[in-house]
């Protein structure tokens, strides 16, 4: 008897089924989802126009630390509190609202979470009343046994995807130069998802103060291109 | 010991803190008294004593801790409430220090209430924070419907000017209004490590040394909006959360800066009642 060669046949994972939540989440944080998220540029704006971002490095850093200190870390915790569900998400949103950091802040997610809220509940016949986004978003992944950490982690990456399109339209960036800073933002989005998990309702805070000087300023920035 | 004599001890003692833990509570309520405000309740115990340098249309109250700084194991709880119909603002005679902390934690646990018609104004002086801090601050108002609130909380990070760096400091703040039971505005942060690194981050501090957060909750919130964005550097923010919540945030490069910018705002938004001792 001799020996037989593996295959690359024989040695390969068999292939895992297609998780059909992980296509819907994707479509639920694709730009084409008609929640309106391009009018957004969550203080980014003002950032510019203060010369705080001036380029891909210096957009990069301050993405990096909204997102690991700021609402990228927020966001993900509500999603995953109102994925768990101890709390009611009417309790929950009531709590996101009073977390809110300035009023273009609220509105943000007051709105986007509302038109998800609306079309995700007729699509897919989820209960889902007006939320903040992060809250409809975690409420829906419930709802439909999704992975909350998956639903997290795309979030930030459609967060992060957003504004550096945002910044796009913002300031002199070509669009490789943009997919690269995406690329080096994803494995902190993975980490944030990940880490978030692990928090409570008592774990809340947010240190990106300037980010939110930032969207405070904005409400009275000239000239503007966007809602925030 | 003197605020002097225990901030040297912080500084050189070795890791096995043989420093005396600090315990202090305060429990004042106020009430009306004519056109006036006066004391209803008055207790404290270990560290806290309160001056009351003047009662007129507010009770002014100066807390005063003792043990001269905050330091591992030490615990403050205060708990004011500015019953129905009066007026009160409690404030602090100096900075308050965070030293050095070889094991555990400094808390300190603020709670207090604003009842129905009543006007609170908590008005600390700034915290500063030394390297090797170790502090879990919670500070939780409850208001009624139609009570009023001035809120500011000034937070130093190092004394740069004296060439004091925070490396290692362990910092966990807390900020919780609530009105008539619902949530109406909070905020906080967890910061640990290398504070001049964290706050050199271009979405954090952007290199400042200093941050006050504030809450104004008045009907006539609305009509301060402008005036206050023009009292604002560049690295502050003011925005309108509700008809009558206004937030601040506002970072400068050090204390005396950040001094700067929020006297102005403090004096315009407590209608120039701002306790005495922010003026030594």
């Amino acid at each position: 008897m001799g020996t037989v060669a593996p295959t690359a046949m024989s040695t390969a994972t068999p292939p895992m089924p297609i998780d059909h939540t992980l296509l819907t989440l994707t479509q639920w944080l694709s730009p084409a989802y008609p929640v309106g998220a391009f009018a957004y540029s969550h203080g980014l704006e003002t950032a510019v126009q203060a010369g705080w971002v001036t380029d891909a490095a210096t957009l990069e850093a301050w993405l990096r630390d909204i997102l690991s200190d700021g609402s990228g870390k927020t966001d993900a915790l509500w999603i995953w509190l109102a994925w768990r569900g101890e709390h009611p998400v009417a309790e929950l949103d009531a709590l996101a609202r009073a977390w809110s950091p300035a009023q273009e802040r609220l509105r943000e997610a007051e709105r986007q979470g509302a038109a998800f809220a609306k079309v995700t509940a007729e699509v897919w016949g989820l209960d889902l009343p007006p939320m903040l986004l992060p809250v409809a978003l975690g409420a829906a992944a419930r709802q439909m046994g999704m992975d909350p950490e998956q639903a997290a982690a795309l979030y930030l990456n459609a967060f992060a995807g957003n504004l550096i399109s945002a910044a796009q339209r913002l300031m002199p960036l070509g669009q490789t130069a943009a997919q690269g800073v995406v690329s080096r933002l994803t494995p902190l989005c993975a980490d944030v998802a990940t880490s978030t998990g692990a928090l409570t309702l008592d774990d809340m805070s947010s240190s990106a103060f300037l980010s939110d000087v930032a969207a405070m300023r904005h409400e009275t920035l000239e000239p503007r291109l966007f809602q925030s | 010991m003197t605020l002097h004599m225990r901030e040297k001890q912080a500084a050189t003692l070795p890791k096995a803190n043989i420093l005396p833990r600090a315990r202090g509570t305060l429990d004042l309520t106020t009430k009306p008294r004519g056109d006036r405000s006066a004391i209803d309740r008055l207790r404290t115990s270990g560290c806290v004593r309160v001056l009351f340098p003047r009662s007129e249309r507010a009770v002014e109250a100066i807390v005063i801790n003792t043990s001269g700084g905050l330091t591992g194991g030490d615990s403050l709880s205060l708990a004011a409430v500015a019953g129905a119909g009066s007026h009160l603002t409690l404030t602090t005679q100096a900075a308050e220090r965070a030293y050095r902390a070889s094991a555990d934690v400094a808390r300190v646990e603020t709670r207090l209430a604003a009842q129905a018609g009543s006007l609170l104004q908590w008005l600390p002086q700034e915290l500063i924070l030394f390297e090797g801090a170790r502090l879990r601050r919670r500070l939780r108002v409850d208001m009624a419907a139609d009570a009023r609130l001035l809120l500011a909380e000034p937070v130093i990070f190092g004394r740069t000017a004296m060439g004091e760096r925070l490396r290692d400091v362990v910092f966990s703040d807390r900020i919780a209004v609530w009105r008539d039971g619902a949530p109406l505005y909070l905020d906080g942060l967890d910061l640990r490590g290398d504070l001049e690194s964290a706050m050199a981050r271009p979405a954090l501090g952007g290199g400042a040394g200093a941050m006050v957060s504030l809450v104004y909750v008045a009907p006539d919130a609305e009509a301060q909006l402008a005036p206050l964005r023009d009292m604002m550097p560049e690295t502050g923010g003011v925005s309108l959360m509700r008809a009558d919540l206004l937030v601040v945030r506002l970072l400068a490069s050090d204390s005396l800066e950040l001094r700067r910018s929020l006297l102005p705002v403090l004096d315009r938004l407590s209608r120039d009642t701002l306790p005495i001792s922010w003026r030594l």
